[in-house]
Formats: structure tokens, sequence, C-alpha cells
């Protein structure tokens, strides 16, 4: 398979909080305690423990886990706005870790800009000034900055409040503001660091699909931290699940809904609705002569739930079609053995 | 970051403290007001001390500085030794009232020669003890200290406990009181008002009320004219009496009233050295200016024009040519 | 002093039920072993007053000093190359101020003043402002408030600068901050008058002592809210601009600090209404001005001419105080329509063409016959309220009687009680009663504090200045809470109120000595009497934010269960609003010593008097005792009423 070039390149990363914490990474043995009883010998916090993955190019890449499993710390070791203890952090191939200051401003001006939780805007600016504030700090003129803040308000759909104060704005303009913000800079990468949490549901969906759009037009790469499972599915190309500072299963939505590591993960998408995560590719079986020439056709990473619309509409089974050739079909049981979440359907056929 | 730019910070602001004050050495002995000379006027600063007595000198030397000689006249009030340091200094140009300061006189005057003495006021000024005269004529042998303790059931107040009061007044007039009740061995407190306004206020009251009181006096003092007061006699004053403070058992003494000048003034002050040199007036002069400023609460202005007025053979001798 | 209240929030105290009975436990500990202690030391040491075997005689090593520094004042190269050079550069500034003000002219100043409130602040107070300098200079009082204004923006401005300086320092260094915020803490709480000793020694009588101690008392509100200001800043915001790359010069200013606008306004704010009441104060070393005059009208009895240079004071207070305070309360808000510049543009032409006008059509100076004279009628007033209200008057008796009664009943008895105890037994009193209040490290500094004061050999005059605040604590707290608990549950009380406690924080502490001698008499009565009027307001108004601060619900809830108005009160604001009653006790103890103090002017006597003595007879030595038990003292009461703060967790 042809793998575009990693982004950023994670290795055996530790991030621990507490007195001589340097020590916990490299001793096998505290780094297999767990949290209460390393918190007892220590008193350090192991937040991030030997992670270890890989951003590709143009992908989102979503870490997901419940609070206090460590992902915001692992988003902040990317740029070293927390020091990583120990391990590896490249970007293009550079090493992240052995940076100067003045090389880790250069990535922090323009290769990597992140969106925060709590937006993070400067209160006495107007939203054009909040906006152009990256430029700024990279010594860009007053004017010019200016005029590239109002091509990105208006991106973003903030026209005709560039004069507001952030105080005047509800909690998704203010995040739409710290979006422009990051994406003004024109970063290879973009952080997002829960940034819809505080939001509400309806607004939240609104701003996902904005995400989704940016990505779409531009392929930016993207990091993208959350805890919630279902915007991990809808916007990640990757997840890694993350527990207890550890990354518990790294995989596409379909590998973490399809096929849970371990218990901890299948607890936790247990309630997902598969068919809408779930490929065809995934659930179809071979077909037979008959079913390869009839029925509606589907590309291979349709949704089973764009299947069960098809089959339900025509009656008959579905084939899943790449490049004009049917490399299998999908019929009732495939499709319910999917939405049951018992794969043993598929192989029984 | 934040380590190196508080030193960095600190040198830069007494750097800059230098630069505005040049680099030479400062002149201790120059140290004029900053609201002096302003807008091309010749000023002198003279020191007017808290009492009424000082405030009516300073009204009238003012008063004709100003309109017959045309310099600008500023007044500070500053207390009596104090004032020394900073005539010292040249803050102060003049101090027309002293009531004697030897150990002052010598340092400035003998030793520094930073102060000049500038003559005689005119006026004799006395400390002693009073009690209001229509107590005095009601128990006449109340003026002699030996008698005191038969009265200092009359004197007692809130303030002076199970013993008789003596009302003392600002802490910066020269006083032995504690000391004398002591050696004494009087059955009295001294009871410090805290100043001169807050002592005056007390014995206007006493007085509406014809009640007993004994206080700290002095003289010349235009509260006599409204509150009439017998002094009591202490054991008499002799040169070398009080050189002990802690041993002081006789009166104090009659003070002739001096002026003094800052040198520099003195020397180049031109004709407001001369006038204030040659200034010199009587008690009931005095006195007269002092009961319009404090009783009649004329403007010191207007209490010296209304002098100046009446007086013009006295004050036209002080001018100088 | 006035404006510290709302610089110190306290935390609740811990009300969890565990946490509650180990108070409990710990109340009756302490007093357990409180009196094992006093039976031990009964037998032990014995009774009567500080033993003379502890303390330690600083006259004559003091009055050396004092004595060399007036020698060598003029050779000795400190004074030469350091100290002459920072008192001519006070001088030279001030002068160039006041040259600059005298040019303008009344109708410049005046114009400016209303035109920056105008920009700052809005129109409103704009009017205000004219007002209030026309106001000024009727009263025939225009060159002394120059004089004043001109000392008071130099000493502001110094003292905004160490302010921001230290402020900077302690804001972005841990180790600076440890250091710095107990000792500005303590500051805060120092009486005005303990600063005009040690400059004096240093730079004898004179304006430049004046503006150096007036620096020195208003310079740490500005340190410690800049340090607070820069340490609260958003963590997410620092983050943000962390995150773009910022370097650390620009996240200082084009985040950190602009974060802290409000934090800096209100020391700015503090910083100036502190100035202006040390600036007033320090007539007594030569400041000039308008404190000059209050204190000359002072020492002849004129309550007119006081109330004439006292008016110019607090209208400069109210107009500083509002238009500062107003710029804080306009952050944040929407620019407003039109170009800021241009505003300021308006306002500068303004001024000069209103000096200019002003100037050619009649002088600089205000005209004489504009002014009015309210000398007299407010003397007559005063006069009939002594003839009046005296004494004699039937059934109530008059002022006089009740401040002998007072002396006689409250004082004397709180006095004699106090120096009767054995000094250890007072030292056993304060540490009790720090440790019920406040913590462990709290006690230590009282009793230290207290025993220094022994040490010093000013024992029994500490403790009658203790007394005298005893007392007027006690009386301010009563009326205090009254009036306070009055205000918060009428609105229409707290409206009537506000101005008149505005007015009255900013009065000159000086202003209210005269007109209680005039009713009290001479002596430790009106002393106090003047601390209590002083203290009250502040007093009020914190009673009256920490009763409207209860939470409605909890009164809502309360109220549906059918509590009357008397049991809402007792059972619920009160305890709720505790930190805040607590914390009005500290402000009063703290407010109340520091012109028990000043007191000393009126017969107060003890520690203020001493004080007074040392600077009117320059003998520093006694002073400098007496400044220096006065800070102790200060040091004591506020450690014993400090409620515990809760610390926040992150940073230091």
């Amino acid at each position: 398979m042809n793998t575009p070039p990693h982004v950023f390149s994670v290795r055996d990363l530790w991030k621990v909080f507490g007195p001589k914490a340097d020590r916990v990474p490299g001793d096998a043995e505290l780094g297999a305690l767990d949290a209460a009883e390393l918190r007892a010998r220590t008193g350090c916090t192991a937040a991030v423990r030997d992670v270890s993955f890989d951003v590709r190019k143009g992908e989102v890449f979503v870490v997901m886990g419940l609070s206090g499993s460590g992902k915001s710390t692992l988003v902040r070791c990317l740029t070293r706005l927390i020091e990583p203890t120990s391990g590896e952090v490249t970007m293009d191939g550079e090493d992240v870790l052995a940076m100067n200051a003045g090389r880790l401003r250069e990535l922090r001006r323009h290769r990597a800009s992140m969106v925060f939780q709590h937006f993070g805007l400067l209160p006495h600016r107007s939203v054009l000034d909040n906006v152009a504030y990256g430029l700024e700090i990279q010594g860009m003129g007053r004017a010019e900055r200016r005029e590239r803040a109002a091509g990105v308000i208006a991106k973003v759909g903030l026209d005709g409040l560039e004069s507001r104060r952030p105080g005047q704005l509800s909690g998704g303009q203010q995040q739409r503001v710290g979006l422009a913000r990051a994406l003004a800079v024109d970063p290879e990468v973009l952080l997002f660091d829960e940034p819809f949490s505080a939001l509400d549901p309806l607004i939240r969906r609104d701003m996902q699909e904005e995400v989704v759009r940016l990505h779409r037009e531009e392929g930016r790469t993207m990091v993208f931290i959350t805890h919630d499972l279902n915007e991990a599915l809808k916007l990640g190309d990757r997840i890694a699940l993350m527990r207890d500072g550890r990354i518990v299963q790294l995989g596409t939505p379909e590998e973490i809904v399809g096929s849970p590591a371990d218990d901890y993960v299948r607890d936790f998408v247990r309630d997902v609705p598969r068919e809408q995560v779930v490929t065809v590719r995934a659930a179809m079986r071979p077909a037979d002569s008959a079913e390869s020439v009839s029925g509606p056709a589907l590309a291979p990473d349709a949704t089973v739930s764009e299947a069960i619309e098809a089959v339900v509409r025509t009656g008959e089974t579905a084939r899943v079609v790449e490049g004009g050739r049917c490399l299998g079909v999908v019929d009732h049981a495939c499709l319910l053995g999917v939405v049951a979440g018992v794969p043993a359907v598929k192989e029984a056929v | 970051m934040a380590r190196t730019r508080t030193p960095v910070v600190a040198l830069a602001s007494a750097a800059a403290l230098v630069a505005v004050a040049g680099c030479g050495a400062a002149d201790m002995t120059r140290q004029a007001s900053p609201f002096a000379n302003a807008r091309g006027a010749k000023t002198v600063t003279l020191s007017v001390q808290s009492w009424v007595g000082a405030q009516a000198n300073v009204a009238v030397a003012e008063y004709l500085l100003e309109h017959e000689l045309g310099y600008r006249v500023d007044t500070v009030q500053i207390d009596e030794v104090p004032a020394w340091d900073a005539l010292s200094q040249g803050r102060v140009d003049a101090i027309l009232e002293d009531w004697g300061h030897p150990d002052q006189e010598a340092r400035y005057v003998r030793d520094k020669k930073t102060i000049r003495s500038g003559g005689e006021l005119g006026v004799t000024g006395h400390i002693g003890w009073f009690v209001p005269t229509y107590f005095a004529k009601q128990h006449p042998d109340v003026t002699d200290w030996r008698n005191l303790d038969t009265y200092a059931d009359s004197f007692r107040t809130a303030e002076s406990g199970g013993k008789g009061q003596l009302l003392d007044g600002s802490p910066s007039y020269v006083t032995n009181d504690k000391a004398l009740v002591k050696n004494l061995g009087l059955d009295y407190q001294v009871v410090f008002s805290g100043s001169e306004a807050a002592q005056i206020t007390q014995i206007k009251q006493f007085a509406k009320e014809k009640k007993p009181f004994l206080t700290y006096w002095y003289k010349p003092q235009w509260l006599f004219e409204q509150v009439p007061m017998t002094e009591v006699k202490l054991p008499a004053y002799k040169e070398g009496c009080d050189a002990e403070p802690e041993k002081v058992a006789c009166a104090y003494p009659h003070t002739p009233l001096k002026k003094y000048l800052n040198a520099r003034f003195a020397g180049a002050g031109g004709r407001a050295a001369t006038f204030l040199k040659n200034f010199s007036w009587g008690t009931e002069d005095q006195n007269k200016v002092a009961l319009m400023i404090a009783d009649q609460k004329m403007s010191p202005q207007d209490a010296a024009k209304e002098w100046v007025d009446a007086n013009e053979k006295k004050w036209r001798a002080w001018i100088p040519e | 002093m006035t404006a510290t209240a709302s610089a110190t929030p306290a935390a609740p105290l811990g009300t969890a039920g565990p946490a509650a009975s180990l108070a409990r436990h710990r109340t009756t500990l302490l007093l357990t072993g409180a009196a094992v202690l006093l039976v031990l030391g009964s037998v032990l040491v014995g009774h009567g007053a500080w033993p003379a075997s502890l303390t330690v005689d600083l006259d004559g090593p003091l009055g050396d000093v004092s004595d060399w520094i007036i020698d060598n004042r003029d050779t000795h190269p400190l004074f030469l190359y350091f100290f002459g050079h920072l008192s001519n550069a006070v001088v030279l500034s001030v002068r160039g101020v006041y040259l600059v003000l005298l040019a303008a002219g009344w109708a410049g100043v005046t114009a400016a003043a209303g035109l920056i409130a105008w920009r700052v602040a809005g129109l409103r107070l704009a009017v205000t402002a004219v007002v209030a300098f026309l106001v000024c200079a009727v009263l025939g009082m225009w060159v002394p408030t120059m004089q004043t204004l001109a000392l008071m923006v130099i000493a502001v401005l110094a003292s905004v600068g160490l302010g921001a300086v230290l402020g900077l320092a302690a804001g972005l260094s841990d180790r600076v901050f440890r250091v710095l915020r107990p000792v500005l803490d303590t500051m805060q709480v120092m009486p005005a008058f303990a600063y005009l000793l040690p400059v004096v020694l240093v730079f004898g009588i004179g304006v430049p002592a004046a503006v150096l101690a007036t620096v020195v008392y208003a310079a740490p509100p500005m340190a410690r809210l800049t340090a607070l200001g820069l340490r609260d800043a958003d963590a997410g915001v620092m983050e943000a601009a962390a995150s773009l790359g910022a370097t650390g010069r620009q996240r200082l200013f084009t985040a950190r600090l602009p974060l802290a606008r409000r934090e800096l306004l209100l020391g700015l704010n503090q910083t100036i209404m502190m100035a202006l009441s040390m600036a007033v104060i320090a007539s007594v070393i030569g400041a000039g001005g308008l404190g000059d005059r209050v204190y000359q009208a002072l020492a002849s009895v004129d309550v007119g001419a006081a109330l004439a240079a006292g008016i110019p004071i607090v209208l400069l207070a109210v107009v500083l105080d509002r238009v500062t305070a107003a710029a804080g309360h306009r952050l944040g808000a929407a620019p407003r329509p039109g170009s800021a510049r241009l505003g300021w543009a308006v306002a500068a032409a303004g001024t000069v063409v209103a000096a200019v006008v002003a100037r050619t059509v009649a002088s600089t100076g205000w005209p004489d016959g504009w002014t009015a004279d309210i000398t007299r009628p407010v003397n007559t007033a005063v006069g009939w309220m002594t003839d009046h209200l005296y004494s004699g008057v039937p059934v109530v008796g008059g002022t006089a009687d009740w401040a002998g009664r007072f002396t006689t009943w409250v004082l004397d008895p709180v006095r004699d009680a106090l120096q009767w105890l054995p000094w250890w037994a007072v030292l056993l009193l304060i540490a009790v009663l720090a440790l019920l209040i406040g913590t462990w490290r709290t006690m230590l500094t009282a009793v230290l504090a207290m025993a220094a004061i022994g040490v010093l050999d000013v024992w029994d005059p500490a403790l009658d200045t203790l007394s005298q605040v005893l007392a007027g604590v006690a009386v301010t707290l009563v009326a205090g809470f009254a009036v306070g608990i009055a205000a918060s549950r009428s609105s229409r009380v707290e409206a009537l109120l506000r101005p008149v406690l505005d007015v009255f924080q900013t009065m000159p502490q000086f202003v209210y000595l005269i007109p209680v001698v005039a009713l009290f008499g001479v002596g430790r009565a009106p002393a106090v009497a003047a601390a209590v009027i002083y203290a009250l307001p502040a007093v009020v108004r914190i009673t009256t934010q920490g009763m409207n601060g209860v939470d409605p619900v909890t009164m809502e809830s309360s109220r549906s269960l059918g509590a009357t108005g008397f049991q809402q009160l007792l059972k619920v604001q009160l305890p709720l609003a505790r930190p805040a009653l607590l914390l009005a006790v500290n402000q009063g103890v703290v407010l109340v010593l520091a012109v028990v103090v000043i007191g000393g002017l009126v017969g107060g006597g003890s520690l203020g008097y001493s004080a007074v003595f040392g600077l009117a007879q320059g003998d520093l030595a006694t002073g400098l005792v007496a400044g220096a038990a006065i800070v102790l003292l200060g040091l004591m009461l506020d450690r014993v009423t400090q409620p515990t703060r809760r610390r926040s967790g992150k940073g230091a």
C-alpha cells in the first residue's frame, strides 16, 4: 500500500508529573504499576505512558479517551507546550525534542497551530485582531495581517463580527474565532484540544461539520482530541483510543467498532450505531455468480446503513463494486449481523 | 527570562535617576522648596510655627515683603527643632520667633555656620503654669506652688486619674513639666493635649463653665485677652537651674525671642534679608495681630493689613533704603 | 488605607462536618493549654509589666545615628551622590509639574481635567471634575490645590513605576513573589504615621521627604495588584499565546499585561487614593499644599479654614477615584464609535484653547473677586454646636459629659486591666486569640510583634494605645454592623448611605480631629471618636457587601421554609456572611489604629504622642521607637484578626 509520508511520528513517549519524574520511564518495574500504585510509591503521575503512533499527511487523526486518560497532555507534547519526560517526537522527520527555542517557535508559528477547549482568546482585542494575533507574533505588518485575517474570518463564517470583542460572542462564535486564528497562520497541521466540548449539542454538530468541510476543501492534516466517541467516529480517519496514559487501540473507526482490541474498548463502543461506521467491505461475503451481476452497486467504503437503504429499496442483494469489479455482496443476513454486533453470521455463510 | 529582567530594570531606573540628577555631587545645603520662586518672582520662604504669635509675625512680614518690597512669600509650617534643620538646608530662609534652643544654636550657628542670628524680635517670652484668674481670685493661695496639692482635687479630670491635672500642650514646645511635678513632689498628672489647638479648645471650654484648671501656658499669648489667667509661682529661676532636664525644679526663664536666617540668605538675600533683620516689634503689637487672627477669625493677610495701615511709623523703619 | 477592603477577599472558612468538629476540638485544646500555662506562669514568672531586664535601650544609638546624619549630611558621599540627587530629582520634577500647572492657569487645568474625565469616564464625570476644580478655586485654594496636585503627580508616577517594577518581578518570579507578598500585605495595614519618621531622618523636613513617604506608602497596592493580576492571567490564553510561538516578551506585552489590565487599573486607583491621603498627612513633615493649610488651621482651632482646605482634598479624591474606577469599569465594553485618537486630539486641543483664551482675556490666576469665604459661617456653626451641645444638655447630657463617662467607664478600666495583666499573660492571650482565628504562623507573628514592643521598652504606652484601639473597635463594630445590616436590608438606606460613605472614606484623617475636639474636648475619648468615624464607613461597606453577597437561592429557600425576617438574618445571612464580617473586624482594627495614633495630636497620648513628639522635637530616637512600636502593634492586631485565607492551589 502506498502510505503517505508521516507528519508526526511519536515513539515511546512518556510524560510523568511529579518529583524526579525521569526515573519512571526507564524503570520497567515502575512503568508496570497502575496509577494509584505509582503515586503511592513515587508521588508521580504518569499522564502519557510509552505511546507510539504516526500521523499521516492529510489525515484526521483523533485521540480519544475519557478525562484523565492523558490525551490533552499528549497533544501538548507534540509542540512541547508540555515538555515530554522521555521518548521521541519528530515532525516531517525533524526531531522536535532536540529543537532550540528559536526553532521551536518557528514550528509553533508556522507549522502547527492549536485550537483550545476554552478558546484562549484575548478579551481586550476585537475578533479581527484576535484572528490576526498569530500573524502579529510572526512579525507581520498591521495592514497585511488584518487583510489576511479578514479573509479567514469570511472562511469560518464570522463576517460582520470583525469589530466585536470575544465577550460579546456566543460560545460557538468564539470557537470559530479560535479556529480562524489557527487557520490564519496557514499551518501544516491543526491541533484541536477538545474544541467543541464546551458547546451546546446543536452548535457542536455545526462546528463538526465545519471541520469536515474545511478538511475536505483544504486537505490539511489534523490531530483532534476528544472525549466524545461519536465525534471521533465522525471526524477521524484513524482513532487512537487512550486509557490511563496508554493507547489501547489504534485503527480506523471501523476497526475500533468492528473489532475492539479488548473488553474496555468493546464496552466503550457497545452503544455505537455500528451500521453507520462499518463499511460494506467489512460486512460483505463472497458473491455467487447470479448475485455478481444484478442488484444495486455500492462502493466498498459505503456504510452498512447506506447498504441497508439500498437493499430495502430494491429488495435485492447489494453488490460491492470497485473499479467495475464485484468484490462481494451484502444481503439481509450480513447487514443484520453488523447491526446486531454478531460477526459470526458473516463467517457462517 | 524573569530572573534576568528584574535587575536590568532596577539598573535602568538607577541609571535614569543619575542621568536626571546630573552626575556631580548634590549640594545638601541648597534644598529650596519646589514651590519657591515660581513664575519669576523672588521668593522668601518663612517658617511659621504652630502658635498664633508666630503666625502674626509672619503675616506682617509677609504683607510688607509682598506689598512694600515686591517679593513673593511662601510659608511652611514646621515645628521648632526641625525648623532649625530646614533652615540650615535652605528649605526655609528665616525663622522669626525662636524660644531658645542652645543645642541647635551651637550646632548650626557656631559649628556648621549654615545659620546666622537675625537679632531679637523685640518680644520677651515666658513659660509658666497658670490658673484662671476667676479661680485665683476665689483662692488667692493657689498661686504659690506649695499650696497646689491642696487643690489637686479641684483640678482632677477623667484623664488625670486620681491626681490633679496639669494640662500641657503641643509636644513641640519646650517643657520640663514632668520633671517639675516629680521633683517638686506634687500630686499631679501631666496630661498632654497633643497640640496647641486642642489645648486652647480645652481652656476655652473650662473658662466657659468657670471650672478650675491648671495649665502650662506662655506669654505673650492672645488667649490671655479672652481667658485671663494668673501665673502660679514656681521656685525662682536661677541661671543654669534647668541645665539637667531630669533634675529641673525651678521656674522657666524669661527669654528674649530671636530671629535666625539661613546663612546664604543672610548674605545674598538683598533687601528681604535686611528687612527681616530689622523686623522688631513689641509684645502688644504681636498680641493685637494674633488676636485678630485667632479670635476674630480674620485671615492673617487681613489682620496684617489692618496693623500695617495703623502703624506705618513703626514699620517704615524696617524697610531698607 | 481605605481601599484595602476590596482587594482582600477572604475565602470562606471550612464548614464541613469533620472540620467543624475538629475546630471545636481545637478550641477546647487551646483553652486547656492556655489555662495550664496561666497557672504555670503565675507560679514561675510572677506578675508585673514587661521586665526591665528584657528591654533594649535604643535612645542612645538612635540619637547617635540622627546626630551623625545631621553632621555628615553636607559632606558624606552617600548624601552627596545618592540621597542628595534623589532629593533634587524630586524637587525638580515637582517643580516642573507645578510650573506647568500654574502656566496652564485655572482655565487650562480645569479644561484638561474635564476633557480627560470625558475621554476616560464619560460626560457625567467630566462635569463633576470641572465643578470640583472650580469649587477649589472659589474656596480660594487654587494655589495649594496645584501644589498638592503637583506633589501627587510625581508621587503617583513614582509609586506606579516602583509598584509596577516590583509587581512585575513578583508576578513573573515565584521566588520574588514569596518574599514580597508578606511584606506588601503587611505594609498595606501600617498606619500612615509610622512612615514619616524614617524619611525625615534621612531627608529632613520638606517636599522630598513627603514625596518619598508618600511613595513608600502608596506603591505597595500597585505592586501587590500588579503581581496578583499577572499571576492570575487566564492560563488558557497564555497557553494559546505560547502555542502560536510567542516569545517571552510577546507573551508579556500582548497577553499577560493586557489580561491584568483590570488589576492594574485597580492598583492605580488605590495608589492614587493612598497617595492623596498620605500627601495630606505628610504636611506634618513639610509637604505643603492643602494638607499644610489644614495643619495650620488646626493649630489655631479654625474649623472653618480647615474645612476650606479639606473640601478641595475631598473633591480631588472623589474625582480621581471615580475617574480611575470608571476607566476600570469600561474595560471589555465595546469600543466606542469614532477614533479614540481623534477624541484625545480634541481633548488636547480643547485644553490648549481654554488655557490660551483665559490667559489672553484675564490672568492665569483665579480672580480674587470670585472667591467665597466659608470660614466664618462654618466657625459660627461650630461655635453654636459647642455652646449648645457641649455640656448640660438636659436628660442626655452634653458631649463632654459623654466623653468623660466614656473615659472613666470604658477607657480607664480597659487600660488598667491591660496594664494590670502580667506581660506573659498578655502574650498568652494574644496567642490564644490568634490561634482561634488564624493559624500557627499568624500566632507566631503576633506574639513576636508584641514581645518586640516589650523589648523596645514601650510596653505601657503600647497597652494604652491598645486599650483605645479596643474601645474604638468595639464601638465601630457595634455601630458598623448595625448600619451595615440596615443598609443590606433596605435599598433605600443603602442609596442614602452610599454617597456619604464615599465622601467619608476619602476625607483626610486630619479633618476629623478638630470637630471631635470641639465636641468632646481633649483626651483619649476624642481620639477614639475620630477613629470610630474614620473606620465606620469601611466596616459598614464590607458588612453590607457581605450580607448582600449571601446566595439569594439560600435566602429564597429559607423563606420558602417560612423563616421570619429576623430568623433569616440570624440563621442564614449572618452565618453565611461570616467571612465578610471577619474581614470587617480586621479592617476596623487596622483603620482605628491608624487614627488613634494620629489622635496623639489631640491628647490621645501614648504611642501617637511619642511619634508626634519625636517629629516635633527632632528627637528621632523617641519618634522612631514609637513608630516601630506602632508598626508592631499594627502587625499584631492585623495578625490576630486575620481570618485564615485558603490559598488557591495553583502557583505558589
